[in-house]
């Protein structure tokens, strides 16, 4: 939801406009507070206030440009105000508030200009509020009216969502548009739900066990189901209203992907189909990056230069094609080239130098062209100053994989290559298996779970210090929780859980299975250190957080990973 | 015709992106763009390329301003052929006179729209003797 016209000239210029124009709106932030705080110690503060005028003056004319005549006006007040505080010093102590206010407001705005539809309403209270200002009456009353305003102010900031309603032709209303954020909170006191449930859940237990051994249902059972169902339609309606149209996201791609080809002197055509599948906004929101990555890298190293193509009796004009479908509870996601394709043997001559080659003698074409993934192996020979980022596949199946997607490849040399994402539709709430380890909790999305057993030690063997264990006539490698999360080894852990995995299964040893939840799912703060096998975070029921694992990763060393994502293609 | 060649004298990188998408419009086919993000590199460029067809140049910029950029191609008489269009915001109409006077074809005001500056660079075009005199 942007708040500019799509067919305004400078409609695609929306995210740069931010990224220029907010922290020019942030400085002014910085300078008003910083000369509020001179004003009421009675200082001048004149090296702050000069620049003022400047900053305010490019915001403004910035959103002039864009067509976003709101801030403009919201900027040309502010500059009136800056301008009329500094000659007037008696009038600072009363004005630096309302500069400051100001101020702060067209920072927010202009940070989430390529997001958030425009707050009509506060904006045009904040612009009175200034000219009034300007008018020069800011007499007790004058005080009172502001009070009174910054209520309102705060009340239609809370309401702003509703003010583009779309009416159909019978007058009802057939569509509201809904600030994303707004749809964020309303998740998270979904979220506070789930876990408030979860908490009566764990604490009526006992009870309702006891009731159900004498044979008796009971109301405290039938509420605590009616709930249930409840939470569980609610949620339903919920990811509904999150769900996005991808072609917001690939409408971006044919601009990027025509300027980074002739940026590289190549003739691409990128071809987009299934833009109306739909996926949860965060995941959109997180897919851009990884999917500018493989569109890069398909221009830089897959697409051979013209001559080279008509030459190889190819058409001089490549064709790229990205294409969304759903399948069940998933959304496939290709990117398709019809390039150069991979070299699997530079690649595996790579991965033996690196140590992470696969121990098979002649490993598979699939099992080569999935250690792309691994760390250091892009086997690029240099950087585009273009694309500027070092274009790693492991990067692109890092922020997959916290997705909860998984990425594969699939090519032919000299015919092109494939690389598949499989997504979920959504990524707020996951059906997980709670176990302990170390007294600490963990939660298993349950769609890796295979089978949850007793561990019998005596079926556990060492080979090559890597524990194996038999498992419906499959020998699977067993890692120790304790281990596989950074604690202590444990020898006999009571359990084994079972995790699927694309290529092989794996044990995970646990000390307790505490049982299925259906939990919220919290990202991760990205600068904290973790370990690789936790994905996430979630607040358990009695408000304790508990890491959520990625199975993925469990007991993970480079070759798995990489047979792994060859099994997923 | 031969290729025409435009260029761009502004510290904003928006204004660039803008600039990049309205020469891409079916009105410049085949013209080329050059870029500078401040005034004395603007200014470099444009003692290299005598062949411009039309200069853009923000008034607003740190370091060489717009007016300081006419000041000094009128004192050293770089490149009087060429149209040098400044571009300017409604709040600066003594700018506007005085880069008229200091030798600026024209000004053209920020917001603008493709159009806008679609029918000044017709007129420039048209005209492809020197003006830097008139107002």
């Amino acid at each position: 939801m942007t708040t500019l016209q799509p067919d305004h000239p400078f409609a695609a210029l929306l995210a740069e406009f931010v990224a220029e124009s907010a922290p020019l709106a942030e400085a002014v932030v910085e300078r008003a507070l910083s000369l509020e705080r001179s004003w009421n110690r009675g200082e001048e503060d004149e090296e702050t206030h000069a620049p003022l005028k400047g900053l305010l003056h490019t915001v403004k004319g910035n959103s002039a440009m864009m067509g976003l005549a709101p801030l403009q006006s919201l900027a040309h007040t502010l500059e009136d105000l800056a301008l009329l505080l500094s000659r007037e010093p008696g009038v600072r102590v009363a004005g630096g508030p309302l500069l400051v206010r100001g101020a702060s407001l067209l920072a927010d705005l202009v940070r989430g200009a390529a997001t958030s539809p425009l707050p009509a309403e506060a904006l045009r209270i904040q612009i009175e509020e200034i000219r009034a200002f300007l008018e020069g009456n800011p007499g007790a009353q004058e005080e009172l009216r502001t009070e009174r305003r910054q209520a309102d102010q705060r009340q239609s900031d809370r309401r702003h969502s509703r003010q583009t309603v779309e009416i159909s032709s019978d007058g009802a209303v057939s569509t509201i548009r809904v600030d994303s954020a707004r749809l964020d909170q309303l998740l998270d006191s979904f979220g506070e739900a789930m876990i408030a449930h979860a908490g009566l859940r764990d604490a009526l237990r006992p009870i309702i066990g006891r009731r159900r051994a004498g044979g008796e249902a009971t109301q405290v059972e039938h509420a605590l189901l009616g709930l249930e169902r409840t939470l569980k339609r609610l949620e339903g309606a919920l990811m509904e209203t999150r769900l996005l149209p991808i072609s917001t996201l690939f409408s971006r791609f044919t601009r990027q992907v025509r300027e980074l080809a002739r940026g590289e002197s190549r003739e691409v055509r990128l071809e987009v189909a299934g833009g109306d599948t739909r996926l949860d906004k965060t995941i959109i929101d997180r897919l851009g990056e990884p999917l500018v990555h493989l569109l890069t890298n398909a221009i830089i190293h897959g697409i051979e230069p013209p001559e080279e193509r008509t030459r190889l009796g190819k058409p001089a004009e490549a064709v790229i094609a990205l294409r969304a479908v759903q399948r069940s509870d998933r959304v496939l996601i290709t990117v398709t080239d019809d390039g150069r394709g991979l070299d699997p043997e530079r690649i595996l001559v790579k991965a033996r130098a690196l140590g992470v080659a696969p121990t098979a003698e002649r490993p598979s074409r699939a099992e080569i062209f999935a250690l792309a993934f691994l760390p250091g192996l892009s086997t690029a020979e240099r950087v585009s100053s273009l694309s500027g980022r070092g274009v790693g596949l492991d990067v692109v199946a890092g922020s997959i994989r916290a997705l909860g997607g998984q990425v594969a490849v699939t090519s032919e040399p000299g015919r092109g290559t494939t690389f598949t994402l499989r997504m979920p539709l959504t990524v707020a709430v996951l059906r997980a298996l709670l176990v302990q380890v170390n007294g600490e909790r963990y939660a298993l999305p349950l769609a890796d779970v295979a089978e949850t057993l007793r561990a019998d030690d005596r079926a556990i063997h060492q080979v090559a210090r890597q524990g194996m264990m038999t498992w419906r006539g499959q020998v699977i490698p067993v890692v120790d929780g304790g281990e596989a999360l950074g604690g202590d080894p444990v020898a006999d852990r009571p359990y084994c859980v079972v995790i699927r995995s694309a290529s092989r299964h794996r044990g995970l040893l646990v000390d307790a299975v505490l049982g299925h939840y259906e939990v919220v799912v919290k990202a991760l703060d990205p600068t904290l250190g973790r370990p690789p096998a936790v994905a996430a975070a979630t607040i358990l029921g009695d408000g304790r957080v508990a890491c959520i694992l990625d199975p993925g990763r469990i007991g993970e060393r480079p070759a798995d990973a990489a047979k792994d994502a060859a099994g997923a293609a | 015709m031969a290729a025409r060649t435009f260029l761009v004298v502004d510290d904003s990188r928006l204004h660039h992106q803008m600039y990049h998408l309205i020469f891409a419009r079916p009105a410049f086919e085949g013209a080329m763009l050059l870029h500078a993000y401040n005034g004395r590199e603007g200014y470099a460029l444009f003692t290299a390329h005598p062949e411009l067809t039309a200069v853009f140049l923000d008034l607003n910029m740190p370091g060489m301003t717009g007016l300081e950029f006419l000041e000094r191609r009128r004192a050293e008489r770089l490149h009087p052929q060429v149209p040098v269009i400044l571009v300017t915001t409604e709040s600066t109409p003594d700018d506007e006179a005085r880069g008229l006077a200091a030798g600026a074809w024209a000004y053209l005001r920020k917001p603008f729209t493709p159009e806008h500056l679609e029918s000044l660079v017709a007129g420039a075009d048209g005209r492809g003797v020197p003006v830097s005199h008139r107002k």
